[in-house]
């Protein structure tokens, strides 16, 4: 069986994010990209997919040559081959899901992972916007997965407990954190990689549904207030509540 | 300037990551040198005890009061100068060690001192001399001060420049910022030969600045540092490989230091910025929190060296030929791609030390923790000597560090009080044979208030005393850090 996994490169959550000077992107000066971190549970199911029953896992992703560092990383944890969808101007979830679902369907892959959400633009959607174009199974959120004689069992996170979904292949699955332990890439792993080559292709052309009119930081949070250190601020407390924050 | 008296806003100054505990009257929170001057001269009048903190994390009790008053730091936290093109930085003594490394990273430049613990004041690893697993290659804290602004104990300021003032012989002499003239007479012990925190440095014609670097507060209350930065590295190659048995992990250390050190700066051979050792009951300890630690592994290694798009490729074959010939596993051997799974490994060996943290807190049960070196040719020896000693004795231990400086830390986990006294017994033990060897009862993390019974192992009676006179002729009226490297009654003899 074909395994892909999308994966995309992202401005590390710890990098200190500031607005280019076009008010539309963020300015890449010294921000680190990484491999988008849900990403890494979907890399390591499709690893832990192909040593249980077998297969092939290959990494897709859609952006420019800066994405080969991500891409390289998804080696060196084990997968066996990757394709680069190169393209260098900005995509929209759904041109990004297009050009997935094409190479997705020229490989012949039965069996997509995705991270949940990529932490850039955080819009939770390609996989399953792929899924749709595809016409596979979806199942999103995805924290625990058993998948048998083409029979799928997945558990989600839903708000205040979990779902049980049964499905069949071939599925898209987007996964969130709980589903694994991801690997570190292996020395072994990164001395492999080194001689396999990324494929590279222009990505197929789907048009933009949206674009990106500005970009905003959010508003500065209020300092905090100390009121006193003991007891004594209690009633002052209290009144501020009631009077400033109206919340009780 | 704000004093605090109050119980709730001063009990996180009466302790530091030893858990030893202390009293105080109040604690300043002084604004700027003016302040600390004033403290320090009102203290001189009334006879008050000073001790000055620095982030509290510290392991030898050094921070933690004994009466008295204490000077907090943390306002002097102002970074004054990042120098790009002559590569140096001027901070106050209260900038966080963490938020200063990402500061100047994302200049493209590189300060090495990496001490484990991150959340440290700057001048406090130049009071403590800190270092960390880089110093392997990069040195400790002390290579890297260039000039100190130090308020000595009477209130006057001193400030001093690396290859201003050197001594004559023994004999040092300053001149404060006033004009006053001090005249020390140094000690004339030999330092041993290793990684070193125990103690004042001496040594004939030595730079003035190196006396109260080290010093644990004891000499003055350092307020403003010039610390020298070197380029970034390229790229940094990062690996945590397992072994089955432990001596193939410690003999494949020994070949890495060989190499490392007869390394004639070519990048393209072994260079090892740090070799850090996890024995197999560290890797049982982090088992729970690190699933990727593979079943079989008996000892791990961590390792860095520099390198390029150039090098890459070349250093990765040689480290795997060197590994492949102790018998490391390479299938499960764990590499850093970027930055943020560099971090990751950093956490992984700061996460040995906070999983003991954690277990004896639990347990209710109190560590004893060993930071002594020695010579390398020594080190195998010292390897086999320490954990036999606490195997035949039947005490849970782990013992993990900075191997390639011949640098462990040995940590005793006794359960009860009678083990806790076999467990004090065998750690003089260990710290005596470190000394017979030649070697530091200390090698980071300092003397304080904890180890002063150790540091009599090292020196002698004479050398003790005149430890004492240099802190006396700084500090005539004893109102500094007492308490801190010199025990106070040597300290009223002199
Ligand atoms: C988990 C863990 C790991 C550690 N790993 C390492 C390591 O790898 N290497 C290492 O070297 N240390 C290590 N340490 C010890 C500690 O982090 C260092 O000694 C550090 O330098 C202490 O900094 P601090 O700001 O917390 O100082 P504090 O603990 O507050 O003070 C330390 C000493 O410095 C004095 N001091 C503070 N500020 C000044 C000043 N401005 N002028 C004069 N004296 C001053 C204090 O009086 C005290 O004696 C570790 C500690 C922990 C808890």
């Amino acid at each position: 069986m074909k395994i892909a996994v999308c994966v995309s490169h992202v401005p590390d959550t710890a990098a200190k994010i500031s607005i280019g000077p076009d008010g539309k992107n963020i300015d890449p000066d010294g921000v680190t990209f990484v491999v988008n971190p849900y990403d890494e549970f979907a890399i390591e199911e499709a690893l832990k997919t192909r040593e249980k029953s077998g297969g092939e896992v290959i990494i897709l992703s859609v952006g420019s040559d800066a994405n080969k560092e991500s891409i390289r990383k998804a080696l060196a944890m084990g997968a066996d081959s990757a394709v680069l969808l190169k393209d260098d101007s900005w995509r929209d979830s759904v041109a990004v899901a297009g050009a997935l679902a094409d190479e997705i369907k020229n490989i012949g892959a039965e069996l997509v992972f995705f991270g949940k959400q990529s932490v850039d633009y955080d819009n939770s959607i390609v996989g399953q916007l792929t899924a749709e174009i595809l016409g596979f199974n979806c199942v999103s959120v995805v924290v625990s997965l058993d998948i048998n004689d083409g029979k799928i069992r997945a558990e989600r996170e839903i708000e205040g407990g979990k779902e049980v979904v049964e499905t069949s292949l071939p599925a898209v699955i987007t996964a969130q954190k709980g589903l694994n332990e991801p690997r570190y890439a292996s020395l072994k792993g990164i001395m492999a990689a080194k001689k396999k080559t990324i494929e590279e292709k222009p990505a197929a052309t789907y048009e933009n549904l949206s674009e990106v009119t500005e970009m905003k930081r959010p508003q500065v949070k209020q300092p905090g207030k100390i009121i006193g250190t003991d007891a004594s601020a209690v009633p002052e407390l209290v009144r501020l509540l009631k009077e400033e924050a109206k919340v009780i | 300037m704000k004093f605090k008296t109050d119980n709730s806003e001063i009990q996180d100054f009466l302790n530091d990551a030893s858990n030893f505990k202390g009293t105080c009257e109040g604690v300043y929170f002084p604004q700027n040198e003016a302040d600390i001057i004033e403290i320090l001269k009102d203290a001189n009048r009334k006879n008050l005890q000073v001790t000055v903190s620095g982030n509290g994390t510290g392991l030898n009790g050094g921070r933690v009061p004994e009466g008295g008053i204490v000077i907090s730091t943390n306002n002097l936290n102002r970074v004054i100068e990042i120098n790009e093109e002559q590569k140096y930085a001027v901070v106050e003594t209260g900038v966080l060690l963490s938020e200063f490394h990402t500061m100047i990273e994302q200049k493209g430049l590189f300060y090495p001192p990496d001490p484990t613990e991150q959340n440290c004041f700057l001048g406090a690893t130049v009071a403590n001399n800190s270092s960390g697993a880089k110093s392997f290659k990069y040195g400790p804290t002390r290579d890297y001060v260039e000039e100190l602004d130090v308020i000595l104990p009477t209130g006057d300021k001193f400030t001093i420049k690396r290859g201003e003032i050197s001594a004559d012989g023994f004999v040092l002499k300053l001149t404060t910022d006033s004009g006053d003239d001090i005249v020390i007479q140094l000690p004339r012990y030999r330092m041993p030969d290793t990684k070193n925190s125990a103690g004042y440095y001496c040594k004939a014609g030595m730079d003035a600045i190196d006396l109260f670097i080290g010093s644990e507060g004891t000499l003055g209350i350092i307020t403003r540092v010039k610390l020298k930065l070197i380029d970034k590295p390229e790229n940094i190659l990062s690996c945590v490989v397992f072994f089955s048995d432990e001596n193939d992990a410690l003999n494949f250390i020994a070949g890495a230091v060989d190499l490392s050190v007869n390394n004639d700066d070519s990048p393209d051979q072994i260079n090892a910025l740090g070799l850090e050792y996890f024995d197999k009951y560290s890797l049982r300890f982090m088992k729970e929190e690190y699933p990727q630690i593979p079943a079989h592994a008996g000892a791990a290694v961590w390792f860095e060296q520099e390198i390029n798009d150039y090098t890459e490729e070349i250093l990765l074959d040689k480290w795997v030929e060197l590994l492949s010939e102790h018998n490391a596993d390479i299938e499960t051997a764990w590499i850093a791609t970027n930055d943020k799974d560099r971090e990751k490994f950093k956490d992984f060996r700061h996460a040995v030390s906070s999983k003991v943290t954690e277990y004896i807190t639990r347990e209710g049960i109190r560590k004893i923790g060993t930071d002594t070196a020695v010579p390398k040719d020594q080190f195998p020896e010292y390897y086999n000597f320490i954990t036999k000693l606490v195997e035949e004795n039947n005490i849970k231990y782990i013992v993990y560090g900075h191997a390639g400086d011949s640098h462990l830390h040995l940590n005793m986990m006794p359960v009860n009080q009678n083990e806790y006294d076999l467990a004090r017994n065998i750690y003089h033990r260990l710290c005596e044979k470190a000394v017979e060897m030649k070697g530091t009862v200390s090698a980071e993390h300092g003397i304080g208030k904890l180890k002063r019974n150790y540091l009599k192992l090292m020196y002698s009676d004479e050398n003790l005393k005149a430890m004492a006179k240099v802190k006396r002729t700084l500090d005539p009226n004893l109102i500094l850090n007492i308490g801190n490297i010199i025990d106070p009654e040597i300290l009223k003899e002199v």
